[in-house]
């Protein structure tokens, strides 16, 4: 064993803190680089092709449209992807590895706004292969009218519906700091208050602002009007707001063990 | 260059940390020494910002650890060698690292060539490294930034006896290079073979401080045997000699070598066995400052023992544990 080869300890210049730019692009590199993240990014991805191929040829006849293929193809990618950005989280303290992260980066603040900046990246690239793909098959397998657009506005809308959920699951992360809960939770509660609030009279009147499913879903399918926005803010405000605030304090307060 | 003043943990009812105080210089090797549990780790991570105190405050180079911008740079921490991902290879656990110190991708592959990882242990993912390579690893990643402190969480755990030597080789030419070494460790033997200075917790409280000889000086510095063991203890004890037995049965007595063999003559006890502990007694005072007498464990109201003098130690009579060596 060869003896240590770095023979300067003065006290050096400052070494200036990694930038946020840097702390972003190590949070991407986190999420790939481990055989889970790297074959869970492939399965979302083969995922959606396997979808945007179903689509194409099973509505060929008459309503492949390049609208209809796009937003299938984000689907897939909207409930798989925020389960990444959980596990982008609460991986770092399963894996104990809060341990290298928090000694190298004290400021964890910023460690999680670079979580979110990573999340969000890949919910971006993601909308972007979901086009691609659409548009691709759209081309091979067209329906006899021409496959049609997709709108601006709905490829915007698409974006926030990614992102939103991407986030959201980050937040979950961040909130509840266990892996295998909080992408239980993340999955279930919002599925089962949309299950609860349609079935149970009372509760109707508040699913219109609140149930993820029916605000966010057609985020990816039609441009939205006033009241759809609305609806899609306050749902957006509950569901990644609230578990974010406890998710940003939990991250920055809690001791690692 | 470390400081701790008056660190103190609380989880709920139990004080896990109590007024814990201590310093380190540079070119210096310090162990933090105590049983498990005595609160080393989590005195550890308070000095690393990964642990909040409910008290109490540290600096590592003047400042606290979460104002140094680049703190990798300056402090090597290895707090827990198996906390590493488990799918992920390595070098790329270093590569990482690198890439947010900011220091060049080549210094990865020189650390994992100076802890000895080869190319083909460096493509393996972690979950595959046995916890010796992973203690390896884990120091290649504190030696990354080109650090000037080093703090080591029980660092010898898992290598073997050629690793250790080697660990004790980097780090003392690491603190002959001018940098501070801070490291915990729950066997005497481990950190009396390397620190200069030595802190000893029990239960959360700092129990003794100094160099190796202030600490032992005088502690069950000799070894005696005798035909009528019973005899000659009473004849110490009325000398007013502190003694104790040694888990092989021999009696350790707090005095020379000269005044015990003169003791025993006047009591006439017939001696078989007659000499200086090899370490000055200092395992002695360990396992007598850190036995949690019944009933004792964890008193948080009594008052702070205050460092480096060693609390009375009362006349012990109790079997030594055994060691774990």
């Amino acid at each position: 064993m060869s003896a240590l080869a770095t023979p300067v300890y003065e006290i050096r210049a400052e070494a200036r803190r990694p930038g946020f730019g840097r702390l972003t692009r190590i949070e991407l590199r986190k999420m790939l680089d481990t055989r889970s993240g790297l074959w869970f990014s492939l399965a979302v991805a083969a995922v959606t092709l396997i979808t945007v191929i179903i689509t194409a040829l099973v509505k060929g006849g008459h309503d492949a449209t390049l609208a209809r293929m796009f937003n299938n193809s984000v689907e897939p990618a909207a409930i798989l992807l925020p389960v990444l950005g959980v596990l982008l989280v609460c991986g770092e303290w399963s894996e104990r590895t809060t341990l290298t992260t928090f000694t190298l980066v004290p400021d964890r603040g910023r460690i999680l706004q670079a979580k979110l900046a990573a999340a969000i990246l890949l919910a971006i690239a993601a909308l972007a292969v979901c086009l691609v793909c659409s548009v691709v098959f759209g081309e091979l397998l067209p329906a006899p009218g021409g496959a049609g657009s997709v709108s601006i506005v709905v490829f915007a809308q698409g974006l926030v519906f990614l992102t939103a959920t991407m986030v959201i699951g980050v937040a979950f992360g961040a909130a509840i700091m266990f892996s295998a809960p909080a992408i239980v939770i993340y999955l279930l509660l919002p599925t089962a208050w949309d299950a609860l609030s349609s079935t149970i009279h009372p509760l109707k009147t508040l699913s219109h602002w609140l149930a993820v499913g029916p605000t966010l879903g057609p985020l990816a399918t039609h441009s939205f009007s006033a009241t759809d926005w609305a609806h899609a803010g306050t749902t957006i405000a509950l569901w990644m707001m609230l578990p974010l605030a406890i998710g940003v304090w939990r991250f920055s307060h809690c001791d690692v063990n | 260059m470390i400081r701790a003043t008056s660190l103190t943990k609380r989880y709920g009812d139990r004080t896990a940390v109590q007024d814990v105080s201590f310093t380190c210089a540079p070119g210096t090797i310090t162990g933090f020494l105590g049983p498990n549990g005595a609160g080393k780790s989590t005195t550890l991570k308070m000095l690393c910002g990964l642990a909040y105190p409910t008290s109490g405050s540290s600096t590592v180079l003047g400042r606290p650890y979460d104002e140094i911008p680049n703190p990798g740079r300056h402090v090597g921490v290895l707090i827990d060698a198996s906390a590493a991902h488990e799918g992920r290879r390595g070098r790329e656990t270093l590569a990482v690292s690198a890439q947010l110190l900011g220091v060049p991708d080549t210094r990865v592959d020189e650390m994992l060539d100076l802890v000895d990882l080869d190319t083909a242990a460096a493509r393996k993912r972690v979950a595959q490294y046995s916890l010796g390579m992973r203690q390896r690893l884990g120091i290649a990643g504190a030696l990354l930034g080109d650090p000037q402190l080093l703090i080591l969480d029980e660092p010898a755990n898992g290598l073997d006896p050629v690793g250790m030597r080697w660990m004790r080789g980097l780090l003392r030419d690491f603190a002959a290079r001018g940098g501070t070494v801070l490291l915990s460790s729950h066997l005497l033997h481990e950190v009396e073979a390397i620190a200069d200075r030595i802190v000893i917790i029990a239960s959360g409280r700092i129990v003794a401080q100094g160099t190796r000889s202030e600490l032992a000086g005088g502690h069950a510095a000799t070894r005696v045997r005798s035909t009528d063991d019973h005899t000659l203890r009473s004849a110490l004890h009325n000398n007013s000699i502190k003694v104790s037995v040694a888990n092989d049965g021999a009696l350790l007595a707090n005095a020379s070598v000269e005044t015990v063999g003169d003791v025993a003559l006047a009591a006439g006890v017939a001696l078989r066995e007659l000499g200086a502990t090899r370490d000055g007694g200092l395992e002695q005072l360990f396992f007598q400052l850190t036995e949690k007498a019944p009933g004792e464990a964890r008193d948080t109201d009594a008052p702070a023992s205050s460092p480096p003098a060693p609390p009375p130690v009362t006349p012990v009579t109790t079997t030594l544990e055994e060691v774990n060596r």
